[in-house]
């Protein structure tokens, strides 16, 4: 018989979606109600802002860095729109991703010029956001009056029977799909991130092009924070704490390397998938929520460990 | 048999393959107790390879290795040691924020160890004996990066010398171009502690440095190809003979397309006045023309690197002038060298030549992706035609366009590096030992490019592994030596300069 063996890089490429399936049909079986439409909706509503936050991160993962500021932008953006929305208008939306791109450009410029490495600069960027977001607020989560609502209708309303939060993720999902693979960014990401010395042979940008990866990720974590904003109809210096964890989840779980190179944006939706099916469905089969991260801790740690490809790394720090 | 004539080691009938290269073939090489054995060959040859597996890195395909007249094997680098082989290596093993005595018994110093912890007197009281032995006064409590090179070379040398406390056999100590960067007094010392150690140990001493291995060898083997081409006793051998062994063959016209040399054109490309990079080399000028092959020769520290460096864009000149196409320039970056037209083929090829883990295609167009993209956007297909035509052109065998560069054997490869260039547009191509690594097959299929392209106007930069490499593709060749430009050498077809000649202006 003819059976072809699967070949590693196969199994690597394919095991995000087969996961997903397969936990998409175990909680369907264990809980039937999870398979109806209404159920499905709600979990692509949710994972809506979980994959904008984890698309960002993808572009500096994608290149061998990491971003651990995206959760605090997300709820400083957050805290921007609770607090500019009556003046601002629309304009708030606009501010926060504004200030989330210049966020992303001065942790890139950390990383790059001064040769910090990513994970310190975002990692301190993020205590600097998270700051920010306590002083403006004094500390306290804004709810959002009449007037604010009625700005965030483009988040919260419904169009052809679907939340337009949905559309909004397929939106980033198109956008960022374009970046990452049909452009010379894109491009040089994956060469970055797969062999830096070659591609700064090659006359790449090196520098310029990892700024750029961390302005995208600050950018699209201060679009999350937005989402989430009309989603709760509020704004809080804590209002995306616990994202961390899921968003670098979820990029790893699709497939994507943690050390760089190989990945794509449609890895990290069917990855985010994957993280609010897991959610979802632990809330579902009655487990604690607070039990979540131990739950996404333990999937990361899992999904590192299948998907590297340890003869290629001597050494690990 | 008797104890003296029974080998320390035997290598027997060794072979060792890697993807696309038949590195060992047959190699058999006995080491006597007591003996210093010199090994020789150019890069290439299999030295470093055989160096492997005798201390444990490799194992062979083929053939035995025997210790003390009995099979063996060396599983490891531990193992080796355990085995009595020790290693001091050109890149040198000592950790530089750790003490001298750390170092020495570096893994092993569970022998100073009480209740778990070490003790340090003990340690350092041991480190201090090892360095009596090779007679060198420094305190183990130093760091070894307070240490001047020649004073490290030492101190692994002591360290070497540890095994003869708990090896079985004999000792066996490898010393890999351990000279490669020291003064000559230091030389001598080193010579001399080899020599007073032979008592102790036997060495296998591998060196580029033909005079220094006759001086301390008893016995030279000399390989060429993966084969052992020579075996002869030192007294009976001068450096014109081992080298005559070495390259093996009277510079041979067709084996570098000769013939296809074309005669150089008029226009200059590049233009080097009075030109310094720091302390690595300086008052360096020349032309580069239109089709011409312009060979650096030297040694290392020679300074020919860091100018190939240079000129690449990874070191800037620090005083002159550089002018391409009659512009001045400085190359800060390698990115400011690919705007001028220059692409650099280096010699870590799976470093800084590839991304290993992109497709071919997405490596022939990484120097030039911005004439595939418009509105932003890489025309797909506009990229696979472009990365199809390119490697029909420069016949690269790989199974199709999207397989990982990976997985190509080196000639191909580097004929993806190449394609990347030429699909740049690059007007000059700095050759930074382009056949390193690559067999002969492999090799004469770049020497081919090498006159297509600068038949149709395309200039070369190259440094190569071999002096017969340079003179062979050159039209022109610069040699330095210790900085400075210290010889000129017209190599116009069926007008080589010889080996010998060129030497000279080396050493």
């Amino acid at each position: 018989m003819a059976v072809k063996a699967l070949r590693p890089e196969d199994i690597r490429k394919w095991l995000p979606l087969a996961t997903l399936a397969v936990l998409i049909l175990l909680v369907g079986i264990a809980q039937p109600s999870f398979l109806q439409p209404g159920t499905l909706i709600e979990l692509a509503s949710d994972t809506a802002v979980l994959f904008i936050l984890a698309t960002g991160v993808t572009f500096v993962i994608m290149l061998g860095g990491i971003d651990l500021s995206i959760q605090s932008m997300a709820s400083l953006a957050s805290v921007i729109v609770a607090l500019t929305i009556t003046r601002l208008g629309y304009g708030s939306f606009l501010l926060a991703i504004v200030i989330g791109a210049i966020a992303g450009f001065l942790s890139g410029i950390v990383h790059v010029r001064l040769k910090i490495p990513s994970f310190i600069a975002t990692l301190a960027m993020g205590g600097v956001l998270f700051s920010a977001a306590l002083v403006i607020s004094k500390e306290r989560s804004i709810t959002l009056d009449e007037t604010g609502r009625a700005y965030q209708a483009w988040i919260t309303s419904q169009a052809f029977g679907l939340p337009n939060v949905i559309f909004i993720g397929l939106l980033v999902l198109a956008a960022a799909h374009v970046v990452q693979a049909h452009t010379r960014f894109g491009r040089y990401s994956a060469a970055i991130g797969a062999g830096e010395p070659a591609a700064y042979a090659s006359g790449v940008k090196v520098g310029r092009q990892k700024i750029f990866a961390f302005v995208l990720s600050a950018a699209f974590a201060a679009v999350a924070g937005v989402v989430l904003a009309g989603r709760l109809a509020s704004g809080s210096p804590t209002l995306a704490a616990e994202l961390l964890l899921p968003s670098i989840a979820a990029v790893v779980v699709g497939g994507t390397a943690i050390t760089g190179g190989v990945g794509s944006i449609w890895r990290t939706l069917v990855g985010a998938l994957i993280i609010s099916v897991v959610r979802i469905g632990m809330t579902f089969l009655g487990v604690n929520i607070f039990a979540q991260n131990i739950v996404f801790g333990a999937v990361l740690i899992g999904a590192v460990a299948i998907t590297i490809d340890r003869t290629k790394i001597p050494i690990v720090k | 048999m008797s104890a003296d004539t029974t080998a320390a080691i035997s290598m027997v009938g060794i072979g060792k393959r890697f993807p696309g290269v038949h590195a060992l073939k047959n190699v058999s090489i006995e080491i006597k107790p007591g003996e210093v054995v010199g090994l020789i060959g150019e890069n290439g040859a299999g030295k470093s390879t055989l160096m492997k597996i005798l201390s444990g890195v490799y194992q062979p395909d083929s053939g035995q290795i025997l210790i003390a007249g009995e099979e063996n094997r060396i599983e490891s680098a531990a193992d080796a040691n355990h085995k009595g082989i020790g290693m001091v290596f050109q890149e040198q093993s000592l950790l530089p924020n750790l003490t001298i005595g750390e170092n020495i018994y570096l893994g092993n110093e569970r022998q100073f160890t009480k209740f778990g912890l070490v003790q340090w007197r003990a340690l350092y009281d041991a480190a201090a004996r090892q360095l009596e032995k090779v007679k060198v006064d420094i305190d183990p409590r130093m760091r070894a990066d307070a240490l001047s090179f020649a004073a490290r070379q030492m101190v692994e040398l002591a360290k070497a010398l540890t095994l003869e406390e708990h090896a079985a056999g004999h000792l066996v100590i490898l010393l890999d171009e351990p000279t490669s960067v020291l003064e000559r007094a230091e030389i001598d010392i080193l010579f001399n502690r080899v020599r007073a150690l032979k008592s102790r140990a036997s060495f296998v001493f591998v060196s580029h440095r033909l005079d220094e291995v006759l001086q301390l060898s008893d016995r030279v083997y000399v390989m060429k190809d993966g084969e052992v081409v020579a075996e002869l006793a030192a007294a009976d051998a001068d450096v014109g003979m081992l080298h005559r062994l070495m390259v093996g063959r009277t510079q041979q016209a067709d084996y570098y397309y000769e013939p296809l040399q074309m005669p150089v054109q008029d226009a200059i490309l590049l233009e080097a006045d009075q030109l310094a990079c720091g302390a690595a080399y300086r008052n360096v000028s020349f032309k580069l023309r239109a089709g011409e092959v312009l060979g650096i020769a030297g040694v290392i520290g020679s300074g020919r690197e860091e100018l190939t460096r240079t000129l690449a864009g990874f070191a800037p000149h620090t005083a002159g002038t550089l002018k391409i196409a009659s512009r001045e320039v400085r190359l800060e970056t390698p990115a400011e060298a690919v705007d001028l037209g220059i692409g650099y083929i280096p010699r870590e090829r799976r470093v800084e030549g590839l991304v290993l883990f992109l497709s071919v295609s997405a490596n022939i167009t990484l120097a030039d992706l911005a004439s595939l993209t418009r509105f932003g956007l890489i025309d797909a297909r506009k990229e696979r035609g472009v990365a199809t035509d390119w490697t029909a052109r420069l016949k690269v065998r790989t199974p199709n366009i999207n397989t990982l560069c990976l997985g190509l054997s080196g000639g191909n490869q580097q004929k993806v590096v190449l394609a990347k260039w030429l699909n740049a547009k690059a007007r000059i191509l700095v050759l930074d030992h382009p056949t390193r690594g690559l067999d002969v097959g492999a090799k004469e299929e770049v020497y081919e490019l090498v006159r297509r392209l600068t038949g149709a106007g395309l200039s070369i930069v190259l440094t190569s592994d071999t002096l017969e490499e340079t003179i062979g593709l050159s039209h022109s060749v610069l040699v330095m030596r210790d900085g400075e430009i210290t010889h000129r050498a017209d190599a116009a077809r069926g007008a080589k300069p010889q080996q010998i000649d060129l030497i000279g202006h080396m050493v």
